[in-house]
């Protein structure tokens, strides 16, 4: 016998009882369409979250933050500051053990500043949230749609923008044109960092002091435009200039002068002796004080993130990849996934059941028919083989009919989530794909499970004594 | 197909026919509880290529028993079938299938014919299991079914053929592989005197064509057409006329 002579042979047995084989099909659908589905939608939001940490190589990093307690990579990435109980402070010695520890090949420092109020370019004028600044050592990367990115040279006054800044400030479709531009940072009131003009106080009775409340400008030229992302308002800076912009200068006496000075009037004029006060400028390093915001560590695999995170945790610091940032975004995907993939179990299970039970009443009822086959010289194993093939085409079909339905299904659902997705400004839409392996797996699956079903119809009927069968009423 | 050099001559003296079949001591046991029931018991019997026999005998002596051992559906408890040359009684399965395939035309007292398929499908079936591409199988059974005349009904369901006509398809299908053994099991059975002289008609023209015919039947009309008439009582066979 062909393969042929098996499709032709099954396909009109299947054919010949329509209504049943329709009930049996339809059973195998129901589980192929949930399992698609579930697949469908732990991938496809897997994939959707893996894409946005994938493309800058974050999923190579581990995030480190003062706060020991941290579970999530988020977390880790917002919980900057070091004022809290549990917490320690970033250190450029904790740096150090934290790039000598194996698998770590690269750490970048990060540290943000919230002194800058606005970008401004001409007559434009945008909030900035923050200026983030890190190690331009290639730990962080961005996706540059225009320009570069920060590099090792970089030190003060050049920045780099999301293209959503280039876009209202008048660039859209044209960042290139942005790229080389200078623009204004303008601070907020009582700047007291880098590039900051604080006028000194007049110290003799009496004298009025203006107070420092006054923004300055610091000019910065933009180097590149970044691919967006959701946290737009930030403009991204060389670490040294925003640790500059974190000092804090004021002027101070001067006291080992001032001393010098009363003691030497004292001595010629006796009495009170007002001598001037001296003021000097100086700045604190608030680096110093709190340490920095957080580390980014660079693992030698994606793989050892996990492994690195045990070990930085280890110092007292707080850790975590994005690894598992990520399966606890997806978890409610999963969930959802699992409650499905139960369902389409516990279907596929009934419709292995059912093609079992319409197989062994096939079999009854073609009991002659079987007598006839063998004596024109079917062999047992050809037997076998044919009804084997034919639960087999019955889970086949159903897998074509589900992967269809489960098609239909997430084309719909894709509909709502463009919408969600769209209002939250993700610029990603069709999240629940079909790839082809899901397709593959599915038809498979459905094929296997309905092979398996056939199993044993298929070995009562090639057991089938041929005389006894052709004798059967 | 049957090649020289594996003839057995039996009989030298008489002709030089060879023999296509030769079943030595033939015993087919059933046991139903504690009893012991000879289907077939001790039978030998001799036929040479071409013959037309005849088996009678009363309801349960055991005739479809042997039929079924010489077409190789069934298996003897003890003796030898020696057809071609080859003992039967020693294959396996899948051997036996390809015998039936290549060496066997069954024709059945109810037909047996598969509802739901066409003449021309019925006819192919055979044709099916062996190794033919199926334009030749289609080629082939049109073939025998002009052979018993029903050219004009390749299309047509059993249920939508007379009885005679039911007949001559299962006859078409057990040509359809040029067997060298027809054996038919009370092949006029459900048929009136007319019709199943017209079968009768058809199997002996086959028998003319040098097919070997083993026709198992309860009329004597029927058995009086044979060269050799051979009874079964018991289990037990001897030969009537011959
Ligand atoms: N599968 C079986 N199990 C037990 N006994 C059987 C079986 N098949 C046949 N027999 C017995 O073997 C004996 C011979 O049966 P067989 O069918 O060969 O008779 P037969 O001569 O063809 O009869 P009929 O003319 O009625 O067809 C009978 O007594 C029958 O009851
Ligand atoms: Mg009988």
């Amino acid at each position: 016998m062909r393969f042929s002579d098996y499709i032709l042979i099954s396909l009109q047995n299947i054919w010949r009882q329509k209504l049943r084989s329709a009930l049996t099909i339809f059973a195998v659908v129901i589980g192929a369409t949930s399992v698609t589905i579930m697949l469908a939608l732990v991938t496809g939001a897997k994939g959707f979250f893996t894409s946005q940490f994938e493309a800058n190589g974050v999923l190579q990093q581990v995030v480190v933050s003062p706060k020991a307690d941290i579970t999530n990579y988020d977390e880790a990435q917002h919980g900057g500051g070091g004022n809290c109980d549990s917490c320690v402070k970033l250190t450029d010695i904790v740096a150090n053990k934290i790039e000598a520890l194996p698998h770590a090949t690269g750490l970048a420092r990060v540290l943000t500043s919230g002194s800058v109020e606005a970008i401004k370019l001409g007559d434009k004028k945008l909030t900035v949230n923050q200026v983030k600044g890190y190690d331009t050592n290639g730990v962080i990367t961005r996706t540059m749609v225009a320009g570069r990115d920060l590099d090792g040279n970089d030190k003060t006054g050049v920045i780099t923008v999301s293209s959503d800044y280039a876009d209202k400030l008048g660039f859209k479709s044209n960042y290139g044109s942005l790229v080389g531009k200078k623009v204004d940072l303008i601070t907020r009131n009582w700047y007291t960092g880098i590039g900051a003009d604080i006028p000194k106080p007049q110290m003799q009775p009496g004298a009025n002091n203006e107070p420092n409340n006054k923004s300055t400008v610091l000019s910065a030229t933009v180097v590149g435009v970044s691919d967006s992302n959701s946290d737009s308002q930030v403009v991204r800076a060389p670490l040294d200039w925003v640790h500059g912009m974190n000092m804090n200068q004021m002027w101070q006496p001067d006291e080992a002068y001032n001393q010098a000075a009363q003691e030497k009037c004292q001595r010629r004029t006796p009495g009170p002796c007002n001598v001037e006060q001296k003021l000097v400028l100086v700045s604190q390093d608030m680096v110093e004080r709190n340490g920095y915001d957080s580390f980014v560590v660079k693992a030698d695999a994606t793989s050892n993130t996990a492994g690195l995170v045990t070990e930085i945790k280890k110092l007292g610091v707080g850790a975590a990849d994005a690894q598992s940032y990520i399966q606890s975004q997806i978890q409610i995907f999963n969930i959802v996934g699992l409650v499905l993939g139960g369902i389409g179990g516990i279907a596929l299970l009934v419709a292995a059941i059912g093609v079992i039970n319409t197989m062994v009443m096939a079999i009854l009822e073609r009991t002659r028919e079987i007598g006839v086959m063998r004596a024109c010289g079917a062999k047992r194993s050809t037997v076998r083989a044919l009804f084997t093939f034919e639960a087999s085409l019955l889970g086949f079909l159903g897998g074509i009919v589900g992967i269809a339905v489960g098609y239909g299904l997430t084309r719909i659902a894709n509909v709502f989530i463009n919408k969600q997705l769209a209002s939250n400004s993700f610029q990603v839409h069709n999240i629940i794909a079909l790839p082809l392996w899901l397709i593959v797996t599915v038809i498979a699956a459905t094929t296997v499970i309905g092979f398996f079903a056939g199993l044993y119809p298929a070995s009562r009927a090639a057991r089938l004594n041929p005389v006894d069968a052709l004798r059967y009423e | 197909m049957l090649r020289f050099k594996d003839y057995a001559y039996g009989n030298k003296q008489k002709r030089f026919m060879p023999n296509i079949l030769e079943l030595r001591d033939l015993s087919r046991t059933y046991k139903l509880g504690d009893e012991v029931l000879n289907a077939l018991d001790h039978v030998s019997l001799t036929v040479e290529k071409g013959q037309f026999i005849a088996i009678i005998g009363p309801s349960g002596s055991g005739k479809s028993t042997l039929a079924n051992i010489i077409g190789g559906l069934d298996k003897p408890n003890n003796g030898t079938v020696q057809i071609d040359g080859q003992d039967l009684s020693k294959v396996r399965d899948n051997k036996l299938s390809t015998y039936r395939n290549q060496h066997i035309g069954f024709v059945f007292q109810s037909f047996n014919l598969q509802p739901h398929n066409t003449a021309l499908e019925n006819v192919m079936l055979p044709l099916v299991f062996s190794k033919l591409k199926r334009s030749e199988r289609k080629k082939r059974a049109k073939e025998c079914l002009e052979a018993v005349g029903l050219g004009e009904r390749l299309n047509h369901k059993p249920d939508q053929l007379s009885g005679g006509q039911r007949q001559r398809v299962a006859i078409a299908r057990a040509l359809a592989n040029n067997p060298s053994i027809i054996i038919a099991d009370e092949p006029t059975g459900n048929l009136d005197s007319a019709k199943g002289a017209e079968i009768m008609d058809l199997l002996k023209s086959l028998s003319k064509q040098g097919i070997t015919l083993i026709v198992i039947t309860h009329d004597m009309n029927v058995a009086k057409q044979a060269q050799r008439v051979l009874e079964m009582r018991d289990g037990k066979l001897t030969e009537r006329r011959g």
